[in-house]
């Protein structure tokens, strides 16, 4: 009689933890709002310095609101909130040269921090923009940047970092979109090492109202931050 | 085990208070908790040594000081522990009361014992002021002098460490390189929230404030690869907001910063 | 006079209380959602939604409305409000709000017995710790492998913020909740609190502060641990919002329950109780809230002024506008450095307090238990830039506060000589409770060794922000202090809840939480020494073996505790009934029969020894006098200590209690 109240009420106290936990776990174990992956496409091969590798492409654009991102074309529950699209969990092959194209359709002003004004760990140092080769772009007129930097475990360092110049105040606006009719198309590419788990972030705070601008899209997976899997 | 050897006859040898010392030895629980004591400060003598393997191969004089004082410390602490603990083991193997019930009849009613406690508060007292000067000689020795020629600029930023060399053109860079055996100066700074400017192997850290200027000096003493890491939570990449340092010769120190001369 | 007796014995139900019979913990709620709404709706409407910090705004005038509307709701006004009105609260009201002949009913309400309020915290602790527990399972998986991807990287941030605090308020209120207000007034020998309309209001303002906690979850979550640092804070989304007007609410509960517990304390011992015949448990308590009653405003003060930086862009962590992150950084330390001692002395005390029942010998040099009591409360208000010596703020003040805080192990010392000086030669009866002494006495050790390690200035810029932090106050807050306080509750439940504890459970799972406890940290310090950062939701691979042992660890302890909520439950429910004082005890409280009549004492006790007499005969404690002609009025509960009847000490021929009579 006692062994059976025993059981029971052990089954019991496991039983309500476990359903707790389940119901906890499953609550909290999403990954964030970037569950759509973007896979670069692969296009061929291509020469580097370390000799012939695949040849990866991807294509990503930010926008001024989070209406044409990951978050669908209510913009989710931001819709203010500017965001990279489409998305923002992207995959690339490993040990190979990845071309990124970004369309940059949203305004800007002047860089917090110069450093980031300046291309770094691309091939050559260099990106396109419009398509004229440079090293960096004027630190007053920023619009966002594509930072790649590492995260830790046993993998290949990766650090790229790509100013993506603004786009002036008085360009044409598309009366349909909202957005600028013709954003900056900056185009860079850098080569992959061996499979990792790799973050990327905007490194020009714009978070209005927070501080250090630093909240709200910056500090929010899905809209001015996300990962890169090589694999 | 024997019974007690308290007798009260005087033994034909020693001056009275080595007799009365003697005395006590010879009480079981004496020899027992000594003897659980001596094993239990053996043990610990030679975990004294783990802390610093477990934290590694100290890439600059500062780590070596922090590893030595783990070690130390540890060392300086075994008695203590040892002394605690050896008295609760014995407890249980020596005064326990048999069977389930409360026992039959209650202890000697020992309210105080004043040797015991003057004995204890002074020792401890010695250890704490062991403690403070091993610590301050040490705070003393790492400090070197805040004008080194070698200085770096480190700026935080949610969530990546960006480097200038203010005295070598200004050059930038995200992965931070130095000349071995030579005492670099670094002056932290965030543009953001608080982190925390975090050499592992070399053992310094310093918080990186905005709007102020912190500063963290230290001598890399070995070449290779070493990690820096924040260590104050500063957001949704705080886990990822890390970088490399390599220490190299002071030749190649040079060619690395004319190859990166523009800070492109 | 207050309830008329039927012809067949039974008791009539208790009149008076008016519109307190009405309010339980539902109209609390319902009260708390209408007044949440009233102000969302005003603060919706006059607030400009373009203006950047209006969802700040909003969320804290909510929850402000929650918090007031949830205390009318209960009831907690009443008192003062009649006595604006001109109607005092009557005897009978007062009566009915000690729950006198209410059943269960009493612990939904506003009741001011201090034993239901001791009851009601006892609850509200085991749920938080379940919580807190269940987000601390949650870090652990997401932890067990080098980048698992269980959780993201925001809501990890969340759940270790939420964890922290969850974990810290339990561990502030888990001893001086239910036992300061259960056990305490009966060993000093008071019929009840000082304050105990006052009892009842800190604890509603606890459960109220439930849900404002937990709501930051739901908006947005914390980024910033439960340290709150700024300007990070200031940068966070609403979740922030709901954070630190938890806080506040909490504060003002602590502070309310602290000037009581004090009062009580100091002005309503037992006639004959001097204070070298006080209970060592009764200085831990007081020690404990007289450090938080200066403390907890300090992190109040710092979160009223995130508020103001929040919501209407004041600058006070804000660098560029003239504030700094170090004015935040000092007013959370001035709290946060004496809040742990607030933890660890209640549970130490308690430990102090059960160790010479289990070996039957007086507590060791009780004047030395004393003034180690008093010394670490002094030097704990002096130490706190030892949680800033890496931040810059003032390096050359490094030195001075190695100096305390270093200084603070003499006290500590003496603790341990306490402890193991009680120990020598005595009978020892291996009890739960004296088992949880045998785990302090291992854990302490171990945490405040640590401690001595982080207190050196050039080891703590290596070892500051580290995993080695993190299981150094896991040693000391949960291997001393829940583990005191889990002793605390085994030797207190037999008094608190009338039955035995099933001790076949109870070893189970201290076992279980002690071996997983030591796993689970160990690993933990193991992860910091080699350089694993705290607070990061995926680490290096070099850190995995220890952070797997460090998670299997964790689901021992969980496993533990479930065992010991079990065991809780089930004894609570069904265990055998206890005798009045199955430990042999000398303190007050096991003078008093289970159940424990409303009043505590039928005649308050004269003492005229402390409780440490083991071994030295059976000489009486105190001395309970026949009722006196007056004794009607004995059994209220607002007599009070000195109001109340009791007897003077008569003389030789006064009757004297020579064994305690055990069932």
């Amino acid at each position: 009689m006692h062994l059976r109240r025993t059981v029971v009420g052990l089954a019991i106290t496991f039983g309500a933890a476990a359903v707790v936990l389940g119901i906890t776990a499953f609550g909290l174990s999403s990954k964030g709002p970037n569950n759509d992956r973007l896979d670069a496409t692969v296009v061929g091969t291509a020469q580097t310095a370390q000799g012939p590798v695949k040849h990866a492409t991807l294509k990503l654009a930010t926008y001024p609101d989070s209406m044409a991102g990951e978050h669908g074309t209510s913009g989710g529950a931001h819709p203010d909130w500017v965001s990279y699209g489409p998305s923002t969990n992207l995959h690339v092959p490993a040990h190979s040269l990845v071309t990124v194209t970004i369309d940059q359709y949203d305004g800007g002003e002047k860089i917090t921090n110069p450093w980031f004004a300046k291309v770094r760990g691309t091939v050559d140092g260099t990106m396109t923009v419009d398509g004229k080769t440079q090293t960096g772009t004027d630190p007053d007129a920023v619009g966002h940047t594509f930072t790649v930097h590492a995260a830790p475990g046993n993998q290949d360092p990766l650090f790229v970092s790509v100013p993506l110049p603004a786009v002036a105040d008085d360009a044409p606006v598309a009366t349909d979109t909202g957005y600028p009719t013709s954003p900056h198309v900056v185009v860079f590419s850098f080569v992959t090492g061996g499979p990792g788990e790799y973050v990327w972030n905007c490194e020009f705070p714009c978070g209005d109202g927070y501080y250090a601008k630093f909240g709200g899209p910056m500090a929010t997976q899905g809209y001015m931050s996300g990962t890169l899997t090589v694999s | 085990m024997s019974a007690d050897l308290i007798r009260d006859e005087e033994l034909p040898f020693g001056n009275p208070l080595g007799q009365r010392v003697r005395r006590w030895t010879r009480r079981r629980e004496v020899r027992g908790v000594l003897m659980l004591w001596v094993v239990l400060t053996v043990l610990l003598v030679l975990f004294s040594f783990v802390p610093a393997r477990i934290m590694g191969v100290p890439a600059s004089p500062t780590k070596q000081a922090v590893e030595d004082t783990m070690t130390v410390f540890t060392l300086a602490a075994s008695p203590v522990a040892a002394l605690v603990w050896a008295v609760a083991i014995y407890s249980v193997i020596g005064w326990r009361q048999r069977g389930p019930g409360p026992p039959t009849e209650d202890g000697p009613a020992i309210r105080n014992h004043g040797l015991t406690t003057v004995l204890w508060v002074g020792l401890s007292s010695v250890l704490c002021l062991f403690l403070l000067i091993w610590g301050i000689a040490e705070t003393q020795a790492v400090a070197s002098s805040s004008t080194g020629p070698l200085v770096v600029n480190v700026t935080g930023q949610q969530w990546v460490w960006t480097f200038s060399y203010p005295r070598q053109g200004d050059i930038e860079t995200d992965q931070l390189y130095l000349p071995v055996n030579q005492p670099v100066v670094f002056h932290v700074k965030s543009d953001d929230v608080v982190h925390s400017f975090w050499v592992v192997q070399m053992g310094i850290k310093v918080d990186a404030n905005p709007g102020q200027v912190t500063q963290a000096t230290v001598t890399p003493t070995r070449l290779g690869t070493f990690d820096v890491r924040c260590a104050e939570l500063c957001g949704l990449l705080h886990a990822d907001m890390e970088t490399s340092v390599h220490v190299v010769s002071a030749q190649d120190f040079q060619s690395w910063l004319r190859s990166n001369g523009t800070g492109g | 006079m207050s309830e008329a007796v039927m012809q067949h014995g039974a008791i009539a139900p208790p009149t008076g209380g008016r519109l307190m019979r009405r309010l339980n913990l539902g109209t609390a709620v319902a009260g708390g959602l209408v007044g949440g709404y009233l102000f969302w709706l005003v603060a919706h409407h006059f607030l400009q939604t373009d203006e950047p910090n209006t969802s700040d705004q909003v969320v804290t005038l909510t929850l402000l409305g929650w918090a007031i509307g949830f205390l009318v709701g209960i009831g907690a006004f009443h008192g003062p409000w009649s006595w604006l009105m001109g109607h005092d609260q009557s005897h009978e009201d007062e009566t009915f709000l000690a729950g006198k002949e209410q059943g269960i009913g009493r612990y939904f309400r506003f009741t001011t017995d201090h034993k239901v309020v001791g009851i009601q915290y006892l609850v509200i602790t085991m749920f938080l710790l379940a919580v807190g527990g269940t987000l601390a399972m949650m870090i652990r998986t997401n932890l067990i492998r080098p980048d698992s991807g269980f959780l993201s990287p925001q809501t990890y941030n969340a759940v270790v913020g939420l964890h922290g605090l969850t974990m810290i308020i339990a561990t502030i209120i888990m001893v001086t909740g239910p036992f300061g207000n259960f056990i305490v007034p009966i060993m000093i020998g008071a019929r009840d609190m000082a304050f105990p309309r006052l009892n009842a209001l800190s604890l509603w303002l606890l459960v109220a502060f439930v849900p404002v906690l937990f709501s930051a979850a739901f908006l947005g979550g914390i980024p910033t641990g439960w340290s709150g640092y700024a300007p990070l804070s200031d940068q966070a989304p609403p979740g922030m919002d709901a954070y630190l007007m938890a806080i506040i609410i909490f504060a003002v509960s602590s502070a309310i329950a602290g000037a009581n517990i004090t009062t009580t304390i100091l002005s309503m011992r037992a006639r004959g109780m001097t204070w070298n015949r006080t209970p060592i448990f009764v200085w831990g308590t007081m020690a404990s809230v007289g450090l938080a009653i200066p403390a907890f405003p300090m992190f109040m003060a710092s979160m009223v002024l995130l508020g103001v930086d929040r919501t209407v862009e004041g600058q006070f962590y804000v660098a560029s506008g003239g504030g700094s992150p170090w004015l935040y950084a000092n007013l959370f330390w001035l709290m946060g450095h004496p809040e742990v001692y607030v933890i660890v002395l209640p549970a130490v005390a308690a430990i102090m307090e059960l160790t010479p029942v289990f070996a039957r010998k007086p507590i060791f040099n009780y004047n030395a238990a004393v003034l180690a009591i008093v010394g670490i409360v002094g030097l704990s208000i002096m130490v706190w830039a030892h949680h800033m010596y890496a931040s810059g703020w003032a390096p050359d003040l490094n030195g001075s506060f190695m100096l305390t805080t270093e200084l603070i192990s003499i006290p500590t010392g003496v603790l341990f000589l306490v402890l193991i000086g009680t120990i020598w030669r005595g009978r020892i009866w291996t009890t739960l409770p004296m088992m949880a002494t045998y785990a302090v006495l291992w854990n302490f050790i171990i945490g405040g060794v640590t401690g001595i390690y982080l207190s050196d200035v050039p080891a703590d810029y290596d070892l500051h922000g580290s995993l080695f932090v993190t299981a150094h106050f896991h040693y000391t807050l949960m291997g001393a202090g829940l583990t005191g306080a889990i002793g605390a509750l085994a030797y207190w439940f037999p008094k608190m809840t009338g039955r035995t504890l099933n001790a076949r459970a109870g070893f189970t799972s201290f076992w279980l939480v002690q071996i997983g406890f030591n796993v689970t940290f160990l690993g933990m310090f193991a992860a910091g020494l080699a350089g694993q950062p705290r607070r990061v939701v995926h680490y290096d691979s070099v850190f995995g073996a220890a952070n797997l042992v460090s998670s299997v660890g964790a689901y021992v302890i969980g496993l533990g505790m479930l065992v010991l909520l079990y065991a809780v439950v089930s004894s609570w429910r069904h265990g055998a009934t206890a005798p009045a004082n199955p430990w042999g005890a000398k303190t007050l409280e096991w003078t008093v029969p289970n159940p424990i009549p409303l009043a505590n004492f039928e005649v308050l006790p004269v003492v005229i020894a402390d409780p440490y007499g083991y071994g030295e005969g059976d000489g009486p404690l105190f001395v309970p006098l026949p009722p006196s002609r007056e004794d009607d009025e004995a059994e209220t509960p607002d007599g009070g200590g000195r109001a109340g009847k009791h007897a003077v000490l008569a003389g030789p021929d006064a009757p004297r209690i020579v064994k305690e009579e055990e069932s």
